[in-house]
């Protein structure tokens, strides 16, 4: 059965075969600093051959499919992974600035101020009477308060500022989501028929889900469709089919703080906050609600028993005029903690003095400077409580370096192992480049020869 | 294992960032000096540093309250001792001038000086450390000791006395308490307003007999004024000893806390700088490596 036309068929099955993998070798050498892609590799093999009385003769050669060369299993790591790092680099991220917050290291912070405000009692004392030293004590007072409700303040700040990155980052999730649905119905499209294999929308598809898990920690698999499925939390949905579920941001209703919802089938709202563990989203929330406000409230404890302590001891004592009964600090608490407003108008007002004690008598002074030492925090004094604040800060901002790096460090081994799957390797390319080309030149010259004998065929007739 | 371009150019730069972020830190030690920038830096070590600092701001408080105790110190035992001089000079010429054979004129004369040395010691005893009247308890804003035109002397402050803290619920007090000093106010005190005031009272006694009589009685309660002034005085003493032993406690404890202070927070500049050079030899090597491997591709050497 064979003949000439069989050939030139040989001959154009080859030039077309070599012509497509240079087209897909030619695409792998384009996309080698694409995110996300895999390399691609032409399937080929021979056209069915026909029998003949010599045996079966071969017809050309024929592609099969384009496939992307990876490792299926690889993907589902890589996401969970991604999504603890996410969570250690935005709580290291959120961490670094409570850190500056209180910055003791240049030796004006809390520890500063306190220092100054017992030493300003201890002067009183030695010389009760004396306006400068009361001037310095209502000075050493105030910056102490300030300290506390600066710090305070700015906590609360990284606080609201950590609510603005969650709006950001939901909206961020809400994109990927729907790129994820759109894509999911682009692949079915294409692999509907059965043989194609939508590589590149698969490429784009996993890296929308990389992207996302650096965000959320999700669940995903692939339904018989190929279609993507991914849920979040205890099994909330966020993409189903050609369907995505948008998240939302919405203040709580009693601290105002951003809480993350997740749309209810009955059209109403279901908080998901405390379901999301990792991703970046987790970090914040983590670090929001555990740690930031763990320290406001040891600040706000500090505050509460400074004013507490030092009030009961002011108020039992007497000013220089004899005034009794006024408090030092005014306030509740970190927020609002303040000298109060009839010391600052007059600071002879400081009672530095037993009740009933001339002007010259320093005695409570005395009492409200031992407070330095004295154990008011649950056992510890003062400046201990603050230093430990600092120092717990300190260790927590230590906690998430030491932690994000080991997450990079083990992220980065899996996209070596990755890259070294799918990645595209240039020198490679190029030699199948060659291949392919030598390839498709000598199919070239088959065709040129199958020709020539054509002419030399029909030459024969003259 | 495959290698590809991308994987090689990654390592180089992880690594990269790594070798930067180690040099970065090196050389902020060398140039803050300091090994704790941050509280992050050593968690455990900023604790004991900001503990450290407490205790030197406590300890200078102290050290500064001692100071000023002694200076306190020392000033009362200067005007006791000056007060002490008078009142022996005023013994002096009790005992000179308590014969009966001395002239009218002459006590008249003796009456003066008495009076003069009655002031010296009422000013003495209305003396002011650093603004404020040691003497009157803590009545310390107006003059604790005044006299009518009669010499007869009142005390205007009250029975406080002078506490300066010199550690942690530790105080030394200063007895403030004129009284106790000039007057009567223990059991056997003597009242030296009073006695000088006898004294030239017996002096200007115009029956000379009387007048001897009054100033013969005079002598004894003077000398044991004298004996109460010294009493007084060896009282400052050992407070003054203790003040001094304190304090000398503080300034070598200042320095140990220093040291504490100094092997948490700062920087081993030489190690850091040695440990800089050989990141940054590190840094160049790995450069040096990347651009020759990163570089050549197939593509070089076709045709």
């Amino acid at each position: 059965m064979t003949h000439l036309f069989g050939l030139l068929q040989i001959g154009t099955s080859a030039l077309l075969s070599q012509q497509r993998a240079v087209n897909v070798t030619g695409h792998n050498i384009a996309n080698v600093n694409t995110p996300g892609y895999s390399r691609q590799r032409v399937g080929m093999e021979t056209t069915t051959p026909a029998e003949s009385p010599v045996g079966t003769i071969g017809f050309g050669v024929r592609t099969t499919i384009v496939e992307r060369v990876y490792d299926r299993f690889l993907g589902v790591q890589l996401n969970q992974e991604n999504a603890n790092l996410g969570r250690w680099e935005a709580q290291q991220g959120t961490l670094d600035r409570v850190e500056v917050v209180f910055d003791e290291t240049s030796g004006y912070g809390l520890n500063q101020a306190l220092s100054e405000f017992w030493s300003g009692w201890q002067d009183l004392a030695m010389n009760p009477s004396g306006g400068v030293e009361r001037a310095v004590l209502a000075g050493a007072g105030q910056n102490l308060a300030d300290t506390i409700r600066r710090e305070y303040a700015d906590l609360e700040r990284i606080r609201t500022d950590t609510d603005a990155s969650l709006a950001a980052g939901v909206a961020e999730i809400n994109r990927l989501t729907a790129s994820i649905a759109d894509l999911n119905q682009k692949i079915l499209r294409i692999e509907a028929g059965g043989t194609d294999i939508a590589n590149d929308y698969r490429d784009r598809r996993d890296l929308a889900l990389k992207e996302l898990s650096a965000l959320i920690d999700i669940q995903s698999f692939e339904d018989s469709a190929g279609r993507a499925v991914v849920s979040v939390g205890s099994g909330r949905t966020l993409v189903e089919s050609g369907n995505h579920y948008e998240l939302a941001v919405r203040p709580n209703a009693t601290t105002g703080r951003a809480e993350l919802m997740w749309p209810d089938v009955g059209g109403g709202w279901t908080d998901i906050s405390g379901e999301v563990r990792a991703g970046k989203i987790g970090g914040w929330l983590d670090v929001r609600d555990g740690k930031i406000a763990d320290y406001m409230s040891q600040l706000d404890e500090l505050a509460r028993n400074l004013i507490s302590e030092v009030n009961a001891l002011h108020a039992a004592g007497a000013g220089a005029e004899g005034t009794t009964g006024i408090d030092f600090f005014s306030g509740s608490g970190a927020a609002d903690m303040a000298v109060d407003a009839a010391i600052l108008a007059d600071v002879n007002t400081i009672a530095a003095a037993a009740a009933g004690a001339p002007a010259g008598d320093g005695s409570n002074a005395l009492l409200i400077a031992g407070l330095q030492t004295a154990a008011t925090m649950s056992g510890v004094s003062f400046e201990a409580a603050a230093n430990a604040l600092v120092s717990g800060v300190g260790n927590d901002v230590r906690e998430a370096k030491a932690y994000a790096g080991h997450q990079s460090d083990m992220l980065a081994y899996l996209e070596n192992y990755r890259e070294s799957v799918s990645g595209v390797s240039l020198d490679e390319e190029m030699v199948n480049l060659i291949k392919y080309q030598a390839a498709y030149n000598a199919a070239a010259k088959m065709i040129t020869m199958a020709q020539d004998m054509l002419d030399s065929l029909l030459n024969m007739k003259r | 294992m495959r290698i590809t371009q991308n994987m090689m150019a990654g390592v180089f730069m992880r690594n990269m960032h790594k070798q930067t972020a180690a040099m970065l830190q090196r050389q902020e030690q060398v140039a803050s000096q300091k090994r704790i920038n941050r509280p992050s830096d050593d968690p455990i070590g900023i604790g004991r540093v900001l503990t450290g600092r407490s205790l030197l701001a406590a300890i200078d408080q102290y050290a500064e309250n001692i100071a000023q105790g002694k200076t306190r110190i020392e000033t009362t035992d200067q005007t006791l001792t000056m007060a002490g001089d008078l009142v022996r000079q005023a013994r002096r010429i009790a005992e000179e001038k308590s014969g009966e054979e001395i002239s009218a004129a002459e006590r008249e004369l003796a009456a003066g000086h008495i009076k003069e040395i009655y002031d010296q010691v009422m000013q003495l005893a209305n003396s002011q450390h650093a603004g404020r009247y040691m003497f009157g308890g803590h009545e310390v804003d107006r003059p604790p000791f005044t006299r009518d035109d009669d010499y007869t002397a009142s005390y205007n402050g009250d029975a406080g006395s002078f506490r300066i803290p010199i550690a942690e619920q530790v105080e030394v007090g200063i007895d403030a308490d004129g009284r106790n000093f000039f007057m009567d106010a223990t059991a056997g005190g003597v009242d030296i307003f009073a006695e000088l005031k006898n004294l030239i009272d017996g002096l200007e006694e115009t029956d000379l007999a009387v007048g001897s009589a009054a100033i013969r009685a005079a002598v004894d309660p003077l000398q044991n004024a004298e004996v109460q002034i010294r009493n007084k005085r060896s009282e400052l003493a050992p407070k003054l000893y203790r003040m001094q032993a304190t304090g000398e406690h503080w300034a070598n404890f200042k320095v140990r806390v220093q040291d504490a202070i100094g092997r948490d927070e700062d920087a081993d500049v030489v190690r850091a700088a040695l440990e800089l050079t050989q990141l940054k030899t590190a840094y160049e090597t790995s450069m040096a490596a990347a651009a020759k491997i990163i570089q050549p591709s197939l593509a070089d050497f076709l045709r």
